[in-house]
């Protein structure tokens, strides 16, 4: 899967001095969105480029990268889809580990 | 030391023109193990940029990366701190102490070049999309080589098959699917086509048509070697009829090359219904 986009928005950003949080997925269980090595940069504003895989997890995701451009620890964080979500029944039904990390030039 | 900026960028230019390198990056340890989180390494064919800590680890994830790289790996290992390659997941937790480090190899997309813009071209071509390959279709007939026929992302050139891909650029990256009209046609682009290293060339006929092919090219003095490369028949027996079936088949087959396997039912029972099906 090319991931030219989020490599060009890390490349554009560091070009400008900014930082990013880089998600990857690093390993999944079952019956995910995206598989390993999907990625998703978000910038300081909160603004994303690239998926790990729409609403499955990735709101949680999103956050823990924002939290990362903040204390700038990287982290890895575990998104479990088994769990249904109000009620609903579960879409995905994998778990996926998801690298976090602050970049910077 | 290699910056972020100089990674961030060596990453772009290997996902836009090549050539491939396999990223390396720290994603774990086990507690009180001392590793980098986040480290990475870039590895090419010959050399590396940037580090992982140094010593036999990043020997090991280094020779593991090079390796990497024809398969198209992406995939999180784990590796012992000396450097050992920890398989299972048995293994895996039962080590006393572990690195993990995600191998991806990051290169451009592959080029699916289909010569012929028939029913299986558009076929083959519609599948090649899907799977994320640039499609080029070559034709020289203009009702089968126009944007309007191919409803998906194809660069689609009308054109003299032997001009067109002798300037057409090929990589190990290019996948060629011979499917044109008729057998002269096809022996005329595996000529053009059959010593340029692609990574795959595959021609659709019978036994007994792409023999004749294969025959005539030799005796023309094409390399052997180059001629025993070609997958023709063309495709993985799953008793395809319909293009869209054999389009299966035919990406199936790219996907075999691409990813190594054993193209068999992964299941038991698969396994003897094939069987029974020969």
């Amino acid at each position: 899967m090319p991931q030219d986009e989020v490599y060009e928005a890390m490349s554009s950003a560091f070009e400008q001095g900014a930082p990013v949080a880089l998600a990857t997925v690093a390993q999944t269980l079952g019956s995910t969105p995206r598989k390993t090595g999907a990625k998703m940069l978000v910038r300081e504003d909160g603004s994303f480029v690239g998926t790990i895989g729409g609403g499955c997890g990735e709101a949680e995701v999103w956050q823990e990268a924002m939290d990362a451009l903040d204390d700038g620890d990287a982290r890895m964080v575990t998104v479990d889809l088994t769990e249904p979500v109000d009620g609903e029944d579960k879409i995905c039904g994998g778990i996926m580990r998801i690298f976090v990390e602050k970049l910077e030039a | 030391m290699a910056s972020s900026a100089e990674i961030a960028r060596a990453l772009l230019i290997a996902a836009r023109e090549g050539p491939a390198v396999a990223s390396c990056t720290v994603m774990g340890a086990t507690d009180g193990v001392n590793a980098a989180l986040g480290a990475k390494m870039l590895v090419y064919e010959g050399r590396n940029l940037g580090e992982i800590g140094g010593g036999p680890l990043e020997e090991a994830v280094a020779e593991f990366g090079r390796r990497a790289i024809p398969k198209h790996l992406v995939q999180t290992c784990a590796f012992t701190p000396d450097g050992q390659l920890v398989e299972g997941r048995r293994a895996i937790e039962s080590a006393d102490a572990i690195v993990e480090i995600l191998v991806e190899v990051v290169e451009p997309a592959s080029t699916l070049l289909v010569v012929g813009g028939g029913h299986v071209g558009l076929a083959v071509g519609q599948l090649g999309a899907m799977l994320g390959m640039e499609v080029v279709i070559i034709d020289d007939r203009e009702d089968y080589a126009n944007e309007e026929r191919f409803p998906y992302e194809a660069n689609v050139i009308c054109g003299d098959f032997g001009e067109e891909l002798e300037q057409f650029p090929i990589t190990a990256n290019t996948y060629i699917v011979l499917v044109s009209r008729g057998h002269k046609v096809d022996e005329l682009a595996l000529r053009t086509v059959a010593e340029r290293g692609a990574g795959y060339v595959g021609m659709i006929g019978s036994k007994r048509r792409t023999r004749t092919v294969l025959q005539h090219l030799a005796e023309e003095g094409v390399d052997s070697e180059a001629l025993d490369r070609v997958f023709t028949p063309i495709g993985l027996d799953i008793g395809a009829e319909t293009p869209e079936e054999i389009a299966v088949s035919v990406l199936g087959e790219i996907i075999l090359v691409r990813r190594g396997g054993g193209a068999q039912p992964m299941s038991e029972h698969g396994r003897l219904l094939a069987g029974k099906q020969r």
